[in-house]
């Protein structure tokens, strides 16, 4: 090993998963390693910018600015109506040809990945994703992997099946959706084990497309949103972190014609900000409410032509800086963004639309750190009590101050980044 | 001719501008001395109109006097310093400021009347003209036959800013490489210290609000020592223009200092008449900032890279 070791990261092309790896690499780099990140086409430059070297995988050469704006331009038509449905609804719709894709793309950059880390010869790699690529257990160093959705990523028993939104007692009806998820996914898992078993890796189990790190598993689930696991994870291999907030520049508050009141952020994601629709409705409610609105928009700044006066629109926020600001987060369940607002102690209103936002929807309401709204039913008259209430639950305020004076004591982000080095050396990674 | 006295007024209003800038830059924290002849050296103006700048701080409660020891600042942090000088700014242009402002974050439509902005304002016609009239003189509104005022197109979404890029990868090279480009090398000295001291504050401590200042300052200025006459005029525009955005991310730490190295490099290059070689630095510059987050990113979908079509 290098006297400073070289870690791989290597992210989803999800603004979650990225941003978790750089508050990881933040930390790495104090401790002496160095840190590098192989990018998905589309992020070049992200990284760099806050001083990682970069290794790129190269564009499809049938992909374009103008075929990949088609592609969104369709996602968008198909599945922003099925962001209402409920999570069994969303198997066939939305959670089967997710899957599809993201073995689509697992498949499409084997060979160039396996290229790079040749490359790059890393010390270790930090796989920060929901699928296994053969290349990593190829590589020839240890690989570290870091679940960044909700704990529910990992099954267990006693755990509510993953991106089903039930809480844990909900048994039957969660046997039904596991059944259901199985069903939904067969065709995609036996063709990604059959890849698998092209590149020399023994299949998984149904549904699972990620094995467990045979070295380290890092989960971003802070202890009061954690489950009681029938089998609990062995604490040599797996480490909860209380969070990983990555450093930031900080955010000052632009000028609004309003300039008091309780500061709300909202996002919905990249993905979320698609439906416009929905956000031109929370706008016209906000305007209402005596607080002001930061509104992360994303790609659609163009879509808003009036903007009320105690409400801003960006495409980009430095999340964690305006969440410390915020006394309420409204956001779609992104466990990233969900631990972001327990870090800092502020409440969230969790308007799920897929995936894990379900589960995290569901843990925020039963564990009183936040409310779940439906997004289907909402109204004006609701969504207004719901803020009001929530800015103004004192019970719940004074619970996030623990959990936020808990998790900034034991940060995630220092927590990883020390375990990552002593997997490497060898030492015990129990805590 | 002596200058009047509102004239006057708003020539400290700015240099209280810049010295809470400098002190901001400076890392300074509620109970440091302001030494009058450091900020005016850092100002580049005469201990004066200095103190008459300190004078108008200690009335807004911003720094405080003691006898015989002079001006310390009063402010807690470096936020409340912030928030002050942009309070400042808003004394300076306050109702063509907040028209422009409302323009950027699309409060107020592209085509108003003075009507319709009276009302908004609640301020005279005559004040409301006067500000259409500021905007105007710097090109961001112009009147529409009758009584409409249209604005010019704003730096207000994601593609406005890549298209604010191209058009300064395009237009500040060549205002570099014009014939007669002269560098005033008093402005350039002045910004090459708050470089340095923006540089020399602790990690962590700085601040996009302080990188922006400058990082404008010193557009403008490449844009002022242009021989082109027509480069220096829509180039000092679109910089105003900037100005008036809210909607720039900020960037990481690392690249704000990055760019600060950058513009020190550039001007080096400008300060010994390498002109080629500062153009090219400033492309590269530029291209370094227009890097652009994925519009849009899910996981098993390529990141979009830019925003929908029109």
């Amino acid at each position: 090993m290098r006297p400073s070791p070289e870690i791989a990261f290597f992210p989803e092309a999800s603004f979650g998963a990225a941003l978790n790896c750089v508050g990881i690499a933040q930390e790495l780099q104090k401790l002496g390693a160095t840190p590098v990140f192989i990018c998905h086409p589309g992020f070049t430059g992200v990284f760099a910018e806050y001083g990682f070297k970069e290794f790129h995988l190269p564009e499809s050469p049938s992909s374009s600015d103008e075929s990949i704006a088609d592609y969104w331009q369709d996602f968008t038509n198909t599945h922003v109506p099925h962001f209402n449905l409920d999570p069994l609804a969303q198997l066939d719709t939305y959670v089967e040809p997710t899957w599809k894709a993201i073995v689509d793309t697992a498949i499409a950059v084997e060979d160039d990945l396996a290229r790079l880390l040749a490359q790059i010869r890393p010390d270790a790699v930090v796989l920060d994703n929901v699928i296994m690529f053969p290349a990593i257990a190829r590589a020839g160093c240890p690989w570290i992997r870091i679940v960044s959705c909700a704990e529910t990523e990992i099954p267990d028993p006693a755990v509510p099946p993953y991106l089903s939104g039930l809480a844990p007692e909900n048994k039957a009806e969660a046997a039904a959706y596991s059944e259901a998820y199985e069903t939904v996914t067969a065709a995609v898992h036996r063709r990604y084990n059959s890849f698998r078993k092209k590149q020399g890796l023994p299949p998984l189990p149904a549904p699972l497309f990620l094995e467990n790190s045979p070295v380290l598993n890092l989960l971003l689930a802070p202890s009061v949103v954690r489950y009681e696991r029938k089998t609990p994870l062995p604490e040599d291999r797996f480490v909860f972190l209380e969070g990983c907030v990555r450093h930031e520049s900080h955010f000052e508050m632009p000028r609004l014609p309003v300039s008091d009141g309780p500061l709300v952020y909202v996002g919905f994601g990249s993905l979320g900000a698609v439906d416009t629709g929905m956000m031109k409705r929370m706008i016209d409610v906000f305007e209402g409410i005596q607080a002001r609105f930061l509104v992360n928009v994303g790609a659609m700044s163009e879509a808003y032509e009036r903007v009320p006066d105690n409400v801003h629109l960006g495409s980009w926020f430095p999340q964690p800086s305006v969440i410390e600001q915020a006394d309420l987060v409204i956001h779609h369940g992104g466990n990233n963004t969900f631990c972001e607002a327990l870090f800092h102690g502020v409440p969230s209103l969790v308007l799920p639309y897929c995936w894990d936002g379900h589960d995290n929807a569901q843990r925020a309401e039963t564990v009183e750190v936040g409310r779940h709204i439906n997004r289907a039913n909402w109204t004006a008259d609701s969504l207004r009590s719901a803020i009001i209430e929530t800015l103004t639950d004192t019970a719940m305020r004074q619970k996030l101050k623990k959990v936020s004076g808990k998790m900034q004591q034991n940060r995630g982000t220092e927590q990883a980044a020390r375990k990552i080095l002593g997997a490497l050396n060898g030492n015990s990674i129990a805590p | 001719m002596p200058e009047p006295r509102k004239k006057v007024r708003q020539n400290h209003l700015t240099l209280a501008q810049k010295i809470l800038s400098v002190a901001l830059d400076q890392g300074l924290r509620k109970g440091d001395h302001l030494p009058e002849q450091s900020f005016s050296d850092a100002c580049g103006v005469s201990r004066t109109p200095i103190r008459s700048a300190f004078r108008l701080l200690e009335e807004r409660d911003i720094l405080e006097w003691r006898a015989d020891e002079g001006y310390f600042l009063a402010l807690d942090s470096a936020e409340d310093v912030s928030m002050t000088i942009r309070a400042l700014e808003d004394a300076e242009h306050s109702i063509a400021h907040q028209i422009l402002s409302d323009r950027a974050e699309r409060r107020i439509g592209a085509v108003q009347s003075a009507s319709a902005l009276m009302r908004r304002y609640k301020a005279p016609r005559t004040a409301v003209l006067n500000a259409l009239k500021i905007l105007s003189n710097d090109g961001l509104v112009r009147q529409l036959p009758g009584r409409a005022w249209a604005f010019q197109p704003m730096i207000d979404s994601p593609d406005a800013i890549e298209e604010s890029l191209d058009f300064r990868i395009t237009m500040e090279r060549q205002a570099v490489l014009a014939p007669d480009f002269v560098l005033d090398s008093q402005r350039a000295g002045l910004l090459r210290e708050q470089m340095n001291s923006f540089l020399n504050t602790p990690q962590g401590g700085v601040t996009p609000a302080g990188f922006r200042r400058i990082d404008i300052e010193f557009h403008t200025l490449v844009a002022e020592c242009s021989g082109n006459r027509f480069l220096r005029g829509s180039l000092t525009a679109h910089h105003r223009l900037r100005q008036a955005s809210q909607k720039i991310a900020p960037s990481p730490e690392f690249r704000l200092r990055q760019a600060m190295i950058e513009h020190l490099e550039i001007l080096d290059s400008l300060e010994r008449k390498q002109f080629e070689l500062a153009a090219d630095q400033l492309v590269v510059h530029l291209r370094r900032s227009r890097i652009r987050k994925p519009q849009a990113a899910n996981r098993g979908i390529p990141p979009l890279a830019k925003g929908p079509r029109p």
